[in-house]
């Protein structure tokens, strides 16, 4: 019975939906239902939300700050994933492991650079006001900039990985396919490249936007008072207030926004592609034809001029344009130094000798992080954070891999609902997860509890494993197992002596990634540890605004290279086992 | 097949080409380093108008190069490509006049078949009106007109194919540019499409490039082949001289099947004077195979007989293929299949000859 039940697929993913469901489906549910009054069944709660125009206020205000992030991160995100793609081999690995850094880097860390950079005497005023450039400290910090600074900063890779996984899988022929048929560069950009990429600016702006919707602490660091936003409102709800109802009722209108976005442009994270591109193709090709018939009526405008232009400068030669690949390097090295600066200052910081945070420092040594390990306040909560995200490691990567193995053996259509189901907790705002995982284990008694904390983690973290794993799933030819069972080897010895070291690379990934997602996590952690269980980043959360202490920059710095130490923890695990088979591959082919 | 036709097509085309300005494109000492590798070195090689002409190579041989200096997507290191009398060395892709069929087509997955044909148009100014005639014309010829809405995505292998090369032709160009054109088809598509081919370029008689590694597409297809190894070209002819007489061991075996002799392998009286450094090829339909006892040909003074045991027989429809052990060596003989035949089983004594003018004596 037991193996019948772990041989079906549908078994498989049977103990991430154990956790998914206690965590966060039934929860989620039954906050649906408190918020709509049950068993009265009433919409006062939503009446009373929607009744005050200071939650107007913020809600607009969300949904004004999340657009305007999203829009600045595809600005910058988009030329510098073409640079990325464009550039040369060597240049490109470069580039993405510069753009994952900040990526693995905490975004609690993220954020207290931008306030030492920001701060009425932090960097940049201390710059402005020594060098006579002004008089007194220019407001840079608590306002509308400063969160955009911070949380494009947060998101721009969310924005660049996508937009390049697609832009990498567009065939480069298309393009030289355009030039030779009369397209010049930019046509060719225009009318090929760009309609191709769309696909990745869709997700990367669906995932920054609905990131940007859970955001709370980088706005609370780095805006003023007026930028609130809703999930902020929702935390202070939950944590103050005893009318759970209330809560609900404001994550279900947080969550709400994210179903309409999600709705109009189309969820894809379950990896089909091109099915939903399908389907999305049919439903709006009266809108995309429209849009069509007026980008021709325009085109047509220039024909004469084309035909003229064409028959000048056939068979003209051309001169190399050289400012073009200036001005590319020129930004892509401003976005480097946007995104990699403020890691690189924490951690310079870190070891300032002053009694004071300063940068650059006057004198280096190693007090702060002397003091933060002899401080047991830190070192407890930094292994609280080992703890539980080594558990939430395990955990995670076993049902992950499990989920992942039984959904590739599914149909499409309930493999797609079901990947769908298991990613909410990391396509929901975060805070609303929070809510609901604070709501499921407030029943099971674990608030305030590491069994908690690792739950709570651990459905996050699934579903980075589920991803990761399945990709490499994806990639991993099926008759291989066949063949293994051909030669007499049953279903567990084949996953064993077969699948499992094939795909070691993507659950080892998963793992890694599990770890890195429980130890920055603290958005969550700070709605369900009930002050009794201290993670690293909530004692960091707690100093942050601080800025008094700088063995905060000890800790920011250790959190910041911790993750380019797993970066190379991954690099080893892929690249070494894959690359060199694929390089020799690519040297055959030329 | 219609091996007479195409000699005397080609024979034509011969007596066109004596007046040097029906040179279309001209390669001249093209040279084109990757670092210090040299993916073509000191490549000259004129194409005449209308001329169907290959470029066969293995890979790495340097064909590909070839064609992306003649489409313009490379730069030559040194040297120059002249087309209708005009050097294009620096002329960047756009701004040349050609056709192009790429390796995997290179349709535009989000433009459907007809804004697909009318991209190149658009590019050259042509008027909306014009576009649509031309586009419906040019989908009558490749009997698509009733795929013009569809996808790229929802067409077959051959559909693609067509038209990818309607794509190519629909501008106009003065030369077509094809890559690997039939590599990604199945073999019953590939030969209809060579047929296809062979009828557009007859239909409108445009100076043809491809390029290619199959040495059937090569000789199904062309005029001329130039047949290239390591960046260089090996030697340059029409498919029927190149499979006949092979300048090189490498053209010979590239191109077709051979039985090679080497200077001491067997007893060889081969009456032709070989130079030291050189085989002595024969193709293996050239070879007769029959029973020791059978009575011999009056030509038989003008063959050579050698006496070997049939190793193994393949039966291939058409062809029956025999390899037979002579001394140390193993000869491959292609018999066509007819009636009241004898047929020789592995294990049994033969005599093999041949006539001494099919031996060819080629460079090692």
């Amino acid at each position: 019975m037991l193996q019948k039940l772990t041989r079906a697929p549908f078994g498989l993913t049977l103990p991430s939906f154990t956790l998914l469901l206690m965590v966060f489906g039934v929860p989620i549910t039954s906050l649906l239902f408190m918020s709509l009054n049950a068993p009265d069944w009433s919409f006062v709660n939503y009446q009373r939300f929607l009744s005050q125009s200071a939650n107007i206020y913020v809600l607009l205000q969300t949904i004004e700050i999340s657009i305007g992030a999203t829009a600045i991160c595809l600005v910058i995100g988009y030329p510098t994933a073409y640079l990325i793609v464009t550039a040369p081999e060597r240049q490109r690995t470069v580039f993405i492991v510069l753009v994952l850094i900040p990526w693995l880097t905490s975004g609690l860390v993220r954020t207290y650079a931008w306030t030492v950079i920001l701060g009425d005497h932090g960097l940049i005023n201390n710059v402005l006001v020594a060098s006579g450039l002004a008089s007194s400290p220019v407001p840079l910090i608590y306002n509308r900039f400063a969160v955009f600074v911070g949380m494009v900063h947060i998101m721009l890779p969310m924005m660049i990985l996508p937009l390049l996984s697609v832009m990498y899988n567009i065939d480069k022929s298309l393009v030289a396919a355009a030039r030779s048929m009369g397209a010049r560069p930019f046509t060719a950009f225009w009318r090929v490249f760009l309609p191709l990429s769309l696909p990745g600016v869709r997700s990367g702006s669906l995932l920054v936007f609905v990131g940007c919707l859970g955001f709370y602490i980088t706005p609370q660091a780095l805006g003023g008072l007026r930028e609130t936003m809703l999930s902020k409102l929702i935390v202070n709800q939950l944590l103050v207030s005893a009318n759970l109802g209330a809560t609900a009722a404001t994550a279900f209108v947080l969550l709400a926004v994210t179903a309409v976005v999600l709705s109009i442009f189309g969820l894809d994270l379950s990896g089909s592609r091109e099915r939903v591109r399908g389907a999305v193709g049919t439903k709006r090709r009266s809108w995309l034809s429209a849009q069509g018939a007026m980008g021709r009526w325009f085109n047509e405008l220039g024909t004469s001029w084309r035909a003229s232009r064409w028959q000048r400068q056939l068979y003209r030669a051309a001169a190399q344009v050289r400012w073009v690949e200036f001005a590319g390097a020129g930004f892509m090295t401003v976005v480097m130094v946007y995104l990699l600066v403020p890691g690189l200052i924490v951690i310079i910081m870190s070891f300032s000798a002053g009694d004071f945070i300063e940068f650059p420092p006057s004198a280096f040594s190693l007090r702060w992080y002397v003091a933060f390990f002899e401080d047991s306040t830190w070192t407890t909560s930094l292994s609280n954070s080992v703890e539980v995200a080594i558990d939430v490691a395990l955990l995670a990567t076993a049902t992950g891999t499990l989920a992942a193995y039984g959904l590739g053996r599914m149909s499409p259509q309930s493999r797609s609902i079901l990947t769908m189901m298991i990613l909410m907790p990391i396509t929901f705002p975060v805070v609303i997860v929070g809510v609901a995982a604070y709501y499921g284990l407030f029943h099971l008694h674990l608030i305030g509890t590491k069994t908690g904390l690792v739950l709570a983690h651990s459905i996050g973290a699934n579903a980075y494993v589920v991803v990761i794993v399945a990709a490499t799933l994806a990639n991993f030819d099926r008759r291989l197992e066949q063949a293994a069972m051909s030669m007499r080897a049953g279903p567990l010895r084949t996953f064993w002596r077969v699948t499992l070291p094939l795909i070691r690379p993507g659950i080892l990934g998963g793992a890694v990634f599990a770890f890195i997602a429980s130890f920055d996590e603290a958005v969550v952690t700070s709605m369900i540890s009930g002050y009794s269980i201290r993670t690293l980043p909530l004692r960091m959360l707690e100093n942050v605004t601080q800025q008094i202490d700088p063995s905060i920059a000890a800790v920011g710095s250790l959190l910041t290279l911790l993750p380019v130490l797993w970066l190379f923890v991954l690099y080893v695990l892929y690249w070494r086992s894959r690359g060199k088979p694929q390089r020799a591959h690519a040297q055959a082919e030329a | 097949m219609n091996e007479h036709v195409k000699s005397a097509a080609l024979a034509e085309r011969k007596v066109s080409a004596k007046m040097s300005d029906c040179v279309e494109i001209e390669f001249r000492a093209v040279t084109k380093l990757y670092g210090a590798l040299a993916a073509v070195k000191d490549l000259s090689l004129s194409v005449r108008r209308g001329e169907f002409l290959t470029i066969l190579g293995p890979s790495g041989s340097g064909k590909t190069t070839a064609l992306m200096l003649l489409a313009g997507f490379v730069a030559p290191t040194s040297g120059d490509i002249v087309i209708s009398g005009r050097s294009v060395a620096s002329v960047p892709s756009y701004r040349r006049d050609q056709g192009i069929v790429f390796q995997s087509y290179a349709l535009f997955p989000h433009l459907s078949v007809r804004r697909n044909l009318e991209f190149p148009l658009e590019m050259r100014g042509v008027k909306a009106a014009n576009r649509a005639n031309q586009v419906g014309r040019m989908l009558d010829r490749v009997h698509l007109a009733d795929y013009a809405d569809r996808m790229p995505s929802q067409l077959s292998g051959g559909q693609q194919q067509r038209v990818a090369l309607a794509r190519a032709l629909i501008a106009d160009p003065p030369f077509l540019l094809l890559d690997e054109p039939l590599g990604a088809l199945d073999r019953k598509l590939r030969e209809q499409m060579q047929i296809e081919i062979k009828s557009m370029h007859r239909e409108f008689g445009k100076t043809t490039i491809c390029v290619t590694h199959d040495q059937e597409e090569a000789l199904s297809l062309s005029d001329r082949i130039v047949v290239m190894r390591a960046g260089r070209i090996e030697q340059t002819d029409t498919p029927e001289a190149l499979y006949d007489r092979p300048a090189t061991r490498f053209v010979a075996t590239f191109l077709g099947e051979a039985n090679l002799f080497e200077h001491s392998e067997f007893e060889l009286r081969t009456d032709l004077d070989q130079p030291p450094n050189t085989v002595a090829i024969i193709r293996p339909e050239r070879v007769r195979i029959a029973a020791p006892t059978a009575p011999t040909c009056p030509d038989q003074h003008l063959r050579q007989a050698v006496s070997g045991t049939v190793e193994d027989m393949i039966y291939a429809g058409p062809l029956r293929r025999y390899q037979v052990r002579v001394g140390r060596s193993t000869v491959v003989v292609r018999e066509h299949v007819a009636s009241g035949q004898k047929i020789f089983y592995p294990g049994e004594a033969v005599r093999l000859d041949w006539l001494r003018s099919d031996l060819r004596i080629v460079a090692e």
